[in-house]
């Protein structure tokens, strides 16, 4: 689903190098963790993958379902079903949260040839999700993340997800933050999406994370490479051991 | 003939106008400096500015300036103790400087007569628009002051104090100063004197690149005098300014700040606090250009309005087009304790670069009657806990200098002041 | 405009350029020639049958205008205007009292189908008559599910419809054009015409004092709520004209009114001007609240042509604990030059200011309030945010004064502004005078753009940029927004995103 190939990348305000020739594949199903040292490219990676413009691709692609992304702007990239959940989310000053989701649920319908959302429809899609993820219905009259605190932006988070049924899911640090109540809640709210055509890449400092969001693959970055990659136990090993061992190993 | 009715001509205006003619023999200059004293002059000759014109909207000077005393040569001040001890202090008493500049390594120190007499200042004469009348009455009359150049990499220890006195009569002074790259600096400009006189005084800085500079004006002209001065800063690039104006004197008070930020990375910090009392108007005026990216500046003004004392605070930022990435925050915050007593606030923003965060906040109140009632709950009667309340409401932009020699002294001026006026 | 929910979406379909409500009418027209003379206002006075006083009234306004000089402080330039080079007058030639739809000029029928008016609400303002009363409820309850507009229509200088007229006469309130007022309730107009914006006010108030040709009048009598809201519909039709109205809103003791102002006009090449007043008069108690959204052609994307939009709207808190309150959005004109101001008179009154102002293409805004606090206990607030995007300059301009015997005054000010582009301009002055030690005001402004995180995050989201700009603005705007009557929100907003159409990019 997710393949990327000797990517590199910088900010393009100061040419900064971010990411190294880096390499990584995601099958659909799958759930992979990016674990790593806090400056290793993990938060850059996301923004690069969800297109934002302040990083610029000078070698390398990314391809989604066998397509190169680099040329969609972010609207066109989840469109096509990648989606970020963000570390820290905007507040939005103004713009109903409700009034927020009913538009971007309709652009996914309309990218694919399908009618807006008729509102009692709306209504009860967000209702039940809502629920599942033990939101108020009062929460979402307010601005979009506006006076939300930590936990409950990263709930909206999730809750977006669910109601845009993307195909690739990027958590950025989904679990910073977060009480471990909240982070049952949430993990519940992810597990409960995987999917054999759902693919996931989160992004985590620590194994806490994946201890209810079980990966496929663990996948180790540094300085913008992807120097190891495991299976369930390499994030058991890290947690045991720090990342120390494993960069040494690179080196 | 010019059939253009010249409008009336006001006492003040024709006694300044004669006084030129009087003067024209005894001003130092070469002929580029006379030429723009010619200007200056045929500028006042147009008139006075009146309310109608923009930036004096609020002080209408040709209305408030309604005397102008005569020169006067007999006129003898005295100099007096720096604010910060140990300073090196420059006088200009009656507008004339001494002789006897002290030495301070790194620093070289002319008198600016000289440089009048030898035309090299004239440059920095010109006007700063059409509306500058301080600008043009200071380069019409102007015949001594300092020039200072503080060399590059030199970081001093005490501050320059110079001491503008005056004992009535009329002074125009200029002092233009230079603080090399690198360099360190804490300028105090004290105005201050007795008598009815007419004080007009420019200052022209110019920071070079990672230039750091305190420079503190106070102001304790007598109640009878009419001060009208000017401080004009470039600053370059990575260099840091913070201006300190205190004004808690004069009858007729007119501060403006003109300062443009010139290289990239440059730092503008304005404090001020004005102390309004008895019937007076003081007026202070800031236009803040930040002309090139990334730079920022930050200005909190303080007043305390008591008696019929009318004060004006005007503070426009421009942001040019090129300007991107500027951080400007300005505040100005008054306490009006007085019904004949008046203050009004034009803070302005001009901005022409999308990629900025701006912004401005004023406020006009009375005492916080939560605060006092706290106090009083305390113990404290009503009188002293005002006088708490209103000096806290201007130390705190003291406290915000982070030097201590420079805090005390000004907060002995503060107490001063209290002590007259409170 | 009259709120039609889905009037824009009509109108969009509408091929004319950027500028939707771009098209011109052809319908015949009484014009008088060109330029202005004393004689000319004799002759608008006399084309409206009007008593001497009032003849004598624009003549004495005539004369003072010749002796004042255009004003020069607003941030905004323009050409010098040739005030003989505009037609003063013209009036669409119409049979008086229509019966049915097919009685009424096709013409003015072909605008309101333009503009995606349905058909009830068409012979509404085209003014065909209902005698029978039942009729008349079933007719509203088409028109308005949230509640019923009653809407006069003013073409390019006069007032050619007013609905709902009969019912508004029930409830004691007069609602007609200012030339109808002049005619039947001529005390009521000599007692308030000018009395709160003097025929002697300013270049542009004394220019329409001599000229003005229509506008609107609402009388609501001591005690009455006005059961409805009343709007007026203004669009300039006619080449070369000035449309210089003339509104005059009294609410007595313990009335309430609450009256919307829309405005279109054709695509031009040569620039039209429109020099307005309205005057707001709240005695005790009464509470007026005006809203406009103004939408005349702003000029095309070079900035050729578009409206000089010169307006003096003030409003008269007369009266002890009366309120007024203004609301506006001004999306449209090449020029607008307008500050509604409130005179808090009366102990205890409150004025309120509520502004959006948005400029795209070479538009100039010079736009805001002055809040006079004269009596004990006045309040005030002011909410403004200012959009600035293409090549265009955004001004706010707004006074706060307290004067020796305003106790208590209180006002906090708000103004925020948001630049889309770097070639537009966004300033910010505003003028604080407290002469009274018991005064409160608080102001504070701030300029930024649109967050590139902001931008990023909707964007992720899958909306496209133009969309997620037009989403962040109307979220910009909503504390002004939600002032606005329901029917005019949602038009409102529509209007914030077209004409912010192309500043992306």
């Amino acid at each position: 689903m997710l393949e990327i190939k000797n990517l590199h990348a910088r900010i393009v305000d100061d040419g900064t190098e971010i990411i190294r020739g880096l390499n990584l594949t995601v099958k659909a199903g799958e759930v992979a963790a990016i674990m790593g040292p806090n400056g290793s490219g993990k938060s850059t990676l996301s923004y690069i993958l969800a297109g934002r413009e302040d990083y610029e691709v000078t070698e390398g692609d990314i391809l989604y379902n066998g397509q190169s992304i680099l040329e969609m702007d972010p609207a066109e990239r989840a469109t096509s079903g990648i989606f970020l959940a963000f570390q820290y989310p905007m507040e939005i000053p103004g713009v109903a949260t409700m009034e927020f989701l009913k538009v971007a649920m309709n652009e996914q319908r309309k990218a694919r040839g399908e009618e807006p959302l008729k509102i009692p429809e709306f209504l009860k899609r967000v209702k039940d999700a809502a629920a599942s993820l033990n939101m108020d219905m009062a929460m979402l009259k307010r601005p979009l993340n506006v006076g939300f605190s930590g936990g409950e932006k990263k709930r909206a988070e999730i809750l977006q997800m669910k109601l845009l049924e993307p195909k690739l899911c990027v958590l950025d640090e989904t679990d910073s933050g977060l009480d471990i109540d909240a982070l049952k809640i949430v993990s519940d709210g992810v597990n409960a999406l995987r999917a054999p055509d759902r693919a996931f890449l989160v992004i985590t400092h620590y194994q806490r994370l994946l201890e209810h969001i079980v990966p496929d693959s663990v996948h180790v970055l540094y300085k913008g490479q992807v120097i190891k990659s495991g299976d369930k136990s390499l994030a058991l090993d890290l947690e045991a051991n720090g990342y120390a061992g494993v960069i040494g190993e690179a080196a | 003939m010019n059939m253009h009715t010249q409008p009336q001509r006001t006492p003040a205006e024709t006694a300044l106008i004669d006084a030129f003619g009087d003067r024209l023999s005894l001003l130092p200059g070469d002929g580029a400096v006379m030429l723009k004293r010619d200007d200056a002059i045929e500028a006042i000759k147009h008139g006075l500015p009146t309310r109608r014109i923009e930036s004096w909207h609020y002080t209408d000077l040709r209305r408030l300036l309604n005397v102008v005393p005569d020169f006067d040569p007999a006129a003898a001040a005295k100099a007096i103790a720096p604010i910060v001890d140990g300073s090196t202090v420059l006088t200009l008493l009656n507008g004339v400087s001494s002789a006897k500049a002290p030495v301070v390594e790194g620093v070289s120190v002319q008198r600016l007569f000289e440089k009048l007499t030898d035309g090299s200042i004239a440059p920095g004469l010109d006007p700063y628009g059409s509306d500058d009348a301080i600008g043009a009455l200071n380069t019409a009359f102007v015949a001594d002051g300092y020039f200072v150049d503080i060399a590059d990499g030199v970081e001093l220890e005490k501050p320059i104090e110079l001491q503008n006195l005056q004992a009535g009569g009329q002074t125009h002074v200029r002092l233009p100063v230079r603080v090399g790259a690198g360099a360190k600096a804490v300028i105090v400009e004290r105005q201050a004197g007795e008598g009815a006189a007419l004080t007009s005084s420019v200052c022209q800085l110019v920071l070079g690149e990672g230039a750091e500079v305190t420079w503190l004006i106070v102001q304790e002209q007598p109640e009878t005098a009419t001060h009208l001065a000017q401080f004009k800063a470039h600053i370059g690039k990575n260099a840091k300014l913070t201006l300190f104006v205190m004004n808690a004197g004069g009858r007729l008070v007119r501060q403006e700040i003109m300062v443009k930020t010139t290289g990239e990375g440059a730092d503008f910090k304005l404090r001020g606090i004005n102390l309004l009392a008895g019937d007076t108007h003081t007026d202070v005026t800031m236009v803040l250009d930040h002309a090139v990216p990334h730079t920022a500046s930050t200005e909190v003004i303080r007043n305390v309005v008591t008696g019929k004392a009318r004060g004006v605070f005007q503070g426009r930022i421009n942001v040019h087009q090129y300007a991107q990435k500027t951080n400007a925050k300005m505040a100005c915050n008054t306490l009006l304790l007085s019904d004949d007593g008046e203050f009004s606030t034009k803070p302005e923003l001009e901005i022409f670069a999308d990629d900025v965060v701006c912004g401005h906040g004023a406020t006009v109140t009375e005492i916080d009657h939560d605060h006092l009632f706290y106090l009083m709950a305390r113990g404290v009667d009503e009188k002293s806990a005002r006088g708490l309340l209103v000096k806290a409401f201007v130390a705190e932009v003291i406290e915000e200098l982070d030097d201590e020699a420079i805090v005390e002294a000004l907060e002995a001026r503060l107490d001063d002041w209290f002590v007259t006026h409170g | 405009m009259p709120a039609v929910q889905d009037t824009i979406d009509r109108v969009r379909k509408i091929d004319v350029d950027q500028y939707k409500y771009g098209f011109q009418t052809e319908i015949a027209v009484d014009k008088a020639p060109k330029g202005l003379s004393e004689d000319i206002i004799r002759f608008i006075s006399a084309k409206k049958d009007e008593p001497s006083w009032m003849l004598d009234w624009r003549l004495e306004a005539y004369r003072r205008w010749l002796a004042l000089e255009e004003p020069t402080w607003a941030r905004v330039n323009y050409p010098k205007i040739d005030f003989q080079d505009i037609y003063y007058y013209a009036a669409p030639k119409s049979t008086p009292g229509p019966t049915s739809l097919s009685d009424v000029d096709p013409e003015i029928l072909k605008v309101y189908e333009k503009l995606g008016i349905p058909l009830k609400e068409q012979e509404i303002l085209a003014g065909v008559q209902k005698t029978d009363a039942s009729e008349l409820e079933e007719v509203s309850d088409n028109v308005y599910k949230s509640g019923r507009v009653a809407v006069d229509a003013v073409f390019d200088s006069v007032s050619v419809v007013t609905t709902f007229k009969k019912e508004l006469a029930q409830a004691g309130v007069i609602f007609c054009s200012i030339s109808e007022a002049i005619r039947e309730h001529p005390e009521l107009v000599q007692k308030y015409l000018g009395s709160v914006v003097p025929t002697s006010d300013n270049f542009y108030a004394t220019l329409n004092s001599a000229v003005f040709t229509d506008g609107s009048f609402v009388f609501v009598p001591k005690g009455v709520r006005c059961p409805m809201e009343l709007s007026t519909y203004f669009r300039m039709n006619e080449k070369n004209t000035g449309q210089f109205e003339r509104t005059l809103i009294i609410a007595e003791e313990g009335a309430y009114v609450s009256y919307l102002e829309g405005c279109t006009a054709p695509q031009r090449d040569e620039n039209q001007l429109h020099a307005a007043v309205v005057e707001l008069v709240a005695l005790d108690d009464a509470e007026i609240k005006y809203s406009t959204v103004q939408n005349w052609y702003p000029g095309d994307a070079d900035g050729k042509g578009g409206i000089y939009n010169f307006v003096t709207k003030r409003g008269d808190c007369r009266g002890d604990r009366s309120k007024i309150s203004w609301t506006q959005v001004e999306t449209g004109s090449a020029i607008t030059w307008k500050y509604p101001s409130c005179i808090l008179r009366g102990d205890d009154s409150s004025g309120e200011f509520y502004s959006i102002a948005v400029s795209n293409g070479y538009q100039q805004v010079d736009s805001g309030t002055k809040m006079i606090h004269l009596g004990k206990n006045t309040s005030s607030r002011i909410i403004s945010k200012g959009i600035a995007a293409g090549f265009s300059q955004n001004t706010y301009r707004g006074q706060v004064s307290a004067h020796r015997k305003a106790t208590n005054a209180r006002n906090f000010t708000n103004c925020d502004s948001l630049l889309i582009g770097d070639q537009c301009g966004a300033h910010t002055v505003p003028y604080m005078e407290a002469k009274n030690s018991t005064a409160q005001f608080e102001h504070e402004a701030t300029t930024s753009k649109i967050s590139e995180d902001q931008k990023f995050y909707v964007m992720q989201r899958g909306i496209p940029e133009e969309e997620a700009i037009a989403l962040i603005v109307n979220g910009f705007v909503k504390d002004v927004i939600q002032q606005l009557p329901m029917e005019f929100a949602v038009e409102a907003q529509k209007l914030i995103g077209i004409s912010l159409e192309g500043s992306v990019g």
